[in-house]
C-alpha cells in the first residue's frame, strides 16, 4: 500500500512537471566553419554545413550560406579560432542571432583523444 | 537517430554513436553482479562506458545517475527505510554532497585542461587494485577462520577498535546519534560521508563499498543501522550527483534509460541466485571481472580500444552467465521441489 | 532538531571556509567545454530533451531527478509484481547496494 502510494505520487509529480514546462520555441542549432570573429560587436560568423557526413567531410557539406551569431549572452566552449568548426544553439531575438551555447567541435574533438 | 547501423545507437547530448548492446550487456552485469555479491559493482560502468565511446566526464555522470536509478529500485524494492538513523544520515549527506560537488569540479576542471581522460583512468587502476585486495584480504581471512575453527563471533578480536579511539576525539559539535546509538563529533561521520563524496563524485560510484566499512569500523554503527543508512545515502546523494552533473552537462539520459532497464532485470537474477550459492566460489570470478577491468582501463589508455572493449565485455558476459547457471538451475530445483510439495 | 540544523549549518560553513583556495578556484583558470546536442538530426523524444538540453539545462537537471526518479521506483514497482508471480520467494534476502 505505501509503495503504491509512493508510486502514484511519484507519477504525479512527472506529469505536473511535464505540464509546467512551457511549450517554448526552441532554440535552432547551426555547425559550420567559423569564417570570421568580430570582437567588438561580439559575434561570429559562421559558414553553414548541412548534416550530410562522410569521411571526407566529417563535420558536413558547406552549403555556401553564412549566418552571423552573437555570442554576447552565450556560453561558449574552447576559444574559437577562424577555421574552427562551431556549433551553435542560438534563438533569432529581433534582427539578431543570439546564441546560447557555442560548441568549438573542432579542438574539443582533439581534446576527446 | 542517425544510426549507421542496428547495433549501433546515436547519444544526442554528446553526438556520438554507441555499440547499444554493449550498453545493456554493461547495465545487466552491473545488476547480476551488485545483486550477487551485495556490493554496488557501479566500477564497471565508468570504465566500460568510457571504453565503449564515452567522453570520460559523460560516462562518470552517466554513471552516477544510473546509479540513482538503481538504489531506487533497490530501496522501494526492500523499504529499508526503517533502519536510517535519521540525524546520521543528513549530518553525513550533507558532506557527501559537498564531496560529490567538489569531485565532479575536479572532473571538469581536469577536462578543460586535456586530461580528465588518463587522470580519472589511472585513479580507477589504483581504486580497482583496493577493492582487489579487499575482496582477497575477505576470502584469505574467512579460509584461516575456516582452518582454524574459529567461531564468527571471534572475528572482532584483536586489533585496535577503531570506532572508540575516534569516538575520543572530542572536537565539537558533539553530537548523539540515538538509533546508531554513539556519541561521537560530528566530524567523524561528516568526514566519511566528505571524502567518500569526493570519491563518488569523482570516479561516478555509490561509494557504499567504502562507506558502509567506514560507517561500521570508523564510526561504530551497528550493521542493521549502516546498511539502511548507506542505502539513504547513496540513493539522496546519488540524485545529487546525477543533478550537478546535468548542470554541467556531462549525462547522456538516454543511456541511463537503457542501462537502468538492463540492470532492474539483472538484479533480479543476481538476488535470487544468492539463494543457491553462497557465493565463496564464485569470488574468484568477481576478483577475475575486476583484474580484466583494470586491464581493460589500461589497454584503453594505450590506445587499444578494440581490444579493451572485448575483453571486457567478454568477461562481464561470462560472470552473467555462470551466475545465471546457478540461478536457472537452483529455481528449476525449488520449483520443482514446490510443485511437489503442492501434491 | 533546532540545535543540531544550528550545529550542522555552523560545520558546513566552517567547511566550506576551509576547502582550499586552489579547488574552488581551479575551474576558473580553464574554460570548460561546452556541448551543443546536435538538434538538426533529431526527432521525437531525442529531440524534446536535446532542446531542453541546448536552452535550459536547470530544467533538463529537474527533469533528469523526476525521470530517474519515476523510472527507479516504476521499474521497482514492476519487478516486485513479476517477481512474485513467477513464484521465488525474494522477501527473505538481504539486499546490500
Amino acid at each position: 500500500m505505501v509503495k503504491t502510494n509512493l508510486l502514484s505520487t511519484v507519477l504525479t509529480i512527472t506529469i505536473a512537471v511535464a505540464l509546467v514546462i512551457p511549450a517554448a520555441v526552441a532554440a535552432e542549432v547551426v555547425q559550420g566553419k567559423c569564417v570570421a570573429i568580430d570582437e567588438k560587436k561580439k559575434t561570429y560568423t559562421i559558414e553553414i554545413y548541412d548534416t550530410t557526413k562522410d569521411k571526407e567531410h566529417p563535420y558536413g557539406r558547406s552549403t555556401n550560406k553564412t549566418i552571423v551569431i552573437n555570442y554576447s549572452k552565450a556560453l561558449v566552449g574552447k576559444d574559437p579560432e577562424v577555421g574552427d568548426i562551431l556549433r551553435a544553439a542560438y534563438k533569432a531575438e529581433g534582427p539578431e542571432n543570439v546564441a546560447i551555447r557555442v560548441m568549438n567541435v573542432t579542438k574539443q574533438d582533439i581534446m576527446r583523444k | 537517430m542517425e544510426a549507421s547501423a542496428w547495433y549501433m545507437m546515436y547519444m544526442p547530448i554528446s553526438g556520438i554513436e554507441i555499440f547499444w548492446p554493449g550498453l545493456v550487456l554493461i547495465g545487466f552485469a552491473v545488476g547480476v553482479i551488485g545483486g550477487f555479491f551485495g556490493m554496488g559493482g557501479a566500477w564497471l560502468v565508468t570504465p566500460g562506458l568510457n571504453i565503449l565511446g564515452f567522453p570520460m566526464a559523460f560516462a562518470i555522470g552517466t554513471d552516477i545517475a544510473h546509479i540513482a536509478g538503481k538504489s531506487m529500485i533497490a530501496t522501494i524494492r526492500h523499504a529499508k527505510f526503517g533502519n536510517v538513523d535519521v540525524p546520521l544520515g543528513l549530518a553525513m549527506l550533507i558532506f557527501t554532497m559537498l564531496g560529490i560537488e567538489i569531485g565532479a569540479r575536479i572532473v571538469i576542471y581536469l577536462e578543460a585542461i586535456g586530461l580528465v581522460g588518463p587522470v580519472v583512468r589511472w585513479v580507477y587502476v589504483g581504486f580497482l587494485a583496493c577493492i582487489f585486495l579487499m575482496v582477497l584480504t575477505d576470502i584469505l581471512k574467512k579460509r584461516r577462520r575456516e582452518r582454524e575453527k574459529i567461531g564468527e563471533e571471534d572475528k572482532l578480536k584483536g586489533g585496535i577498535d577503531w570506532a572508540s579511539t575516534l569516538h575520543k576525539i572530542r572536537i565539537p559539535p558533539m553530537m548523539h546519534f540515538e538509533m546508531a546509538g554513539i556519541y561521537c563529533s560530528l566530524w567523524l561521520p561528516g568526514l566519511v560521508g566528505f571524502v567518500t563524496g569526493i570519491l563518488a563524485g569523482f570516479l561516478g560510484i555509490g561509494g557504499g563499498m567504502l562507506r558502509m566499512p567506514a560507517l561500521i569500523y570508523l564510526v561504530g554503527c551497528p550493521t542493521h543501522v549502516a546498511v539502511g543508512t548507506d542505502l539513504f545515502e547513496v540513493m539522496v546523494s546519488g540524485l545529487y550527483g546525477a543533478f550537478t552533473y546535468t548542470l554541467k552537462g556531462r549525462i547522456e539520459l538516454i543511456a541511463v534509460v537503457v542501462m537502468l532497464c538492463g540492470a532492474a532485470v539483472g538484479a533480479q537474477i543476481g538476488t535470487v541466485a544468492t539463494k543457491y550459492s553462497r557465493g565463496m566460489g564464485i569470488r574468484f570470478w568477481f576478483m577475475v571481472c575486476i583484474v580484466v577491468c583494470m586491464i581493460s582501463i589500461i589497454f584503453k589508455q594505450y590506445g587499444l580500444t578494440l581490444i579493451a572493449g572485448i575483453l571486457i565485455l567478454a568477461v562481464v558476459a561470462l560472470v552473467c552467465a555462470i551466475i545465471m547457471g546457478i540461478m536457472f538451475k537452483g529455481a528449476a530445483v525449488e520449483l520443482r521441489e514446490k510443485k511437489a510439495a503442492g501434491k | 532538531m533546532k540545535a543540531f540544523l544550528y550545529r550542522l549549518l555552523t560545520s558546513i560553513t566552517m567547511v566550506y571556509l576551509l576547502i582550499p583556495a586552489p579547488v574552488s578556484a581551479g575551474g576558473k583558470k580553464a574554460k570548460p567545454l561546452v556541448h551543443v546536442a546536435d538538434t538538426r538530426v533529431l526527432s521525437g523524444t531525442y529531440l524534446y530533451f536535446a532542446n531542453m538540453y541546448n536552452e535550459n539545462l536547470l530544467l533538463f537537471g529537474i527533469w533528469t531527478v523526476v525521470v530517474l526518479t519515476a523510472l527507479g521506483s516504476g521499474i521497482g514497482f514492476l519487478m516486485d509484481i513479476i517477481m512474485s508471480k513467477i513464484g521465488l520467494d525474494l522477501r527473505s534476502r538481504e539486499l546490500r547496494e
